[in-house]
């Protein structure tokens, strides 16, 4: 297009370009949509915008709380990025969420004789476990009887919804709490903060400095990665260059279950303090939105779970400080995943042509 | 013993079942004939909350359930003409368009509910008037089967006779040929003259409709009221309940029947207090039992060879 032989950029910089910016489209047309919205609310778009933005990152306690927010829906998002580049539509996330936590509960309460730095990864590994556990059966009727996951995942989030919300109000009940929730975890048990009077819990630095740097490694510089986009693209011609097809689908299937119940033990240990049924408002089905967003680029997936932890935390604001009705994050984050849409449709069209011109 | 008997077999159970198959049948065979020309619209589930929600917002405010309908299917028709312009126009994959528009549907329902009764406690809002109940005449006083079969609204009625003209349709029309062949080989089809876009427009229009309907039928005839993500996977359970069914109307009625006698069970485990079972267990039957199915009879199902390919026409 405009930059014909001006600028020499490489095929994988011209691409990364033109993801970012039908990202930024995506996300802008969402926002003028919401803006539209926020007018019939009978508020005024510009104050609520500037309350958007100082809720979100406008001051440092606003910034780590939207780093706080981001957190769980990174660690979805990043399981669920590579299990989507093999095409594999693990949207049960919210279900292994939930597992993950109660795990978290549960154990808090047992490993308190262990000393925390031992008990705390401890919890976490096993909500990963959890999380991981429960999506054994769909990864494994996918990869050997290929039964459709999309289906079998879905219905496992049902059923670890009730599942969860009977062990809550039953067997795992604090028994002296007013609410179906588990007993409340000592001190030692949660994730140590480390930035001091913030929430800035250890837990944060898990997807940014374990998870992030791993996928960067494992799809962008690994055989790893190019066998998940070789399953993805052509599940047969994969297997015929000799990809384990079966070992591939339940990997990534089973990675993406484990970050979800991880995403939970991370909640429940950095935040919550105890299992509630509300410790996620949709941080399995936000993380879907995210990993497309972010194009299952790892990179990619940890911008755009910041974008909407701040778009979240600062709807919040909005709805305080300017009478928008509560919920707006929902709204704008279901514009964003139509704009999503769209901008794939403009990736395509415009990658075609980039890639066209190299050849 | 015959307390369980009871509560397995009633005419009480046989109408709670018919009943809550009509939103499955109707979404179903819309969700069929897509499925049929080779497109996979996962938004389904998406087009029913819609349905469900703008049936309940436009009942509420008028009192009249026929515009609660109309609004439904506008906006059911409009949702899945979004879906048609970019799965079909532009070859954008079907599995995360649906998939997005099933997000973007929980999003925005539960947004403008709350936008709409900013002051909802908890009690939610309830339309005065439901779809009402039209017994046919004689067949109704039929004793058993009368108010189990004969006692329903007429969307009921409708969803039932839909399912034998849909397997007439797809077999014994040349109409439902071309659209087997458009679900095939797209290409093929091309070269014989077929408009696949056209046709694919067409049904994915019509599933609109049905699914519109469909969602209508929890808020507005099963409920007087919009809860939030009120279809609770419904729509998925319909397009599982088709590949279990092999892309047979036939098949897929008998999936439904299944499908919502299960459904029917739990709610009258729940109602009778059955204090054995907690509640979530009940809840949790429906799913349990598709998850069940789908392991056992959903293996290497093969559906029409061309389901969820993008296509496009060779210029």
């Amino acid at each position: 297009m405009h930059a014909k032989g001006k600028t020499r950029l490489s095929l994988r910089q011209k691409l990364l370009l033109l993801r970012l910016g039908t990202a930024f489209i995506a996300i802008v047309a969402a926002l003028l949509i919401a803006s539209i919205l926020i007018v019939s609310a009978g508020a005024n778009p510009l104050s609520a915008f500037y309350h958007m933005y100082v809720g979100s990152i406008g001051s440092f306690p606003a910034l780590v709380e939207t780093l706080v927010r981001a957190t769980p829906i990174m660690l979805v998002s990043q399981g669920l990025a590579v299990a989507f580049r093999a095409r594999l539509w693990n949207i049960g996330a919210e279900g292994q969420l939930l597992i993950g936590g109660t795990v978290a509960g549960a154990l808090g309460l047992y490993l308190h004789a262990l000393p925390q730095p031992l008990a705390v990864p401890l919890i976490l590994l096993a909500s990963g476990l959890g999380g991981a556990v429960w999506i054994v059966i769909p990864a494994l009727l996918r990869a050997y009887y290929e039964v459709n996951e999309i289906f079998t995942t879905l219905m496992s989030y049902y059923i670890a919804l009730y599942f969860v919300s009977f062990l809550l109000s039953g067997p795992l009940r604090d028994p002296v709490g007013l609410f179906p929730e588990t007993t409340t975890l000592p001190k030692e048990m949660m994730l140590p903060i480390i930035i001091k009077e913030t929430r800035f819990h250890a837990g944060i630095l898990i997807p940014l400095m374990i998870f992030g740097p791993l996928l960067y490694m494992v799809i962008g510089r690994s055989t790893v990665g190019v066998k998940l986009s070789m399953v993805g693209c052509n599940p047969t011609a994969a297997q015929y260059a000799g990809v384990d097809l079966k070992r591939v689908t339940v990997f990534s299937l089973l990675f993406s279950g484990f970050l979800a119940g991880l995403a939970g033990g991370v909640e429940v240990l950095g935040i919550q303090s105890k299992m509630r049924l509300d410790i996620s408002p949709g941080y399995g089905f936000t993380g879907i939105v995210v990993a497309l967003l972010g194009y299952m680029d790892p990179i990619g997936v940890m911008v755009a779970s910041m974008i909407m932890g701040g778009l979240i935390n600062g709807s919040t604001t909005m709805h305080r400080l300017d009478r928008v009705p509560v919920g707006m994050a929902f709204m704008i984050q279901a514009m964003v995943v139509i704009f999503v849409m769209v901008g794939y449709l403009l990736y395509d069209r415009f990658s075609r042509k980039v890639v066209g011109r190299v050849e | 013993m015959s307390e369980f008997i009871d509560l397995l077999i009633s005419v009480g159970i046989a109408s709670a079942m018919i009943r809550l198959m009509t939103p499955l049948l109707l979404a179903g065979v819309g969700e069929l004939f897509v499925q049929k020309s080779g497109v996979l619209n996962l938004g389904v589930e998406g087009i029913m909350l819609f349905g469900a929600f703008f049936a309940f917002i436009g009942t509420f405010f008028t009192g009249n359930v026929g515009y609660g309908l109309a609004l439904a299917i506008v906006v059911g028709v409009a949702i899945n003409l979004l879906f048609a312009f970019l799965t079909v126009s532009m070859a954008v994959d079907q599995v995360v368009t649906g998939l997005a528009i099933n997000i973007a549907a929980i999003g925005t329902t539960s947004y403008l509910y709350r936008a709409t009764f900013p002051y909802a406690t908890a009690i939610p809002a309830k339309t005065e008037t439901i779809i009402e109940v039209e017994p046919i005449p004689f067949l109704s006083s039929i004793p058993y089967i009368g108010p189990a079969l004969f006692s329903h609204t007429v969307f009921t009625y409708a969803a039932l006779l839909l399912v034998p003209v849909a397997a007439f349709m797809i077999s014994r029309t040349s109409w439902g040929l071309r659209v087997k062949a458009i679900g095939e080989d797209p290409h093929v089809a091309d070269l014989l003259g077929l408009n696949v876009v056209r046709t694919r427009y067409f049904i994915l229009i019509m599933e609109g409709v049905l699914a519109a309907l469909a969602g209508s039928m929890l808020s507005i005839s099963q409920y007087n009221m919009f809860l939030d993500n009120m279809t609770q996977g419904r729509g998925y359970i319909v397009v599982a309940l088709i590949i279990l069914g092999r892309w047979s109307p036939i098949n897929f009625l008998a999936g439904s029947l299944f499908f919502a006698y299960i459904d029917a069970l739990q709610l009258r485990i729940q109602a009778a207090g059955i204090t054995i079972i907690p509640y979530q267990f009940a809840l949790m039957l429906p799913y349990l039992a598709s998850f069940a199915a789908l392991a056992l009879v959903g293996r290497r199902v093969k559906g029409p060879a061309s389901l969820a390919k993008p296509y496009k026409k060779v210029k």
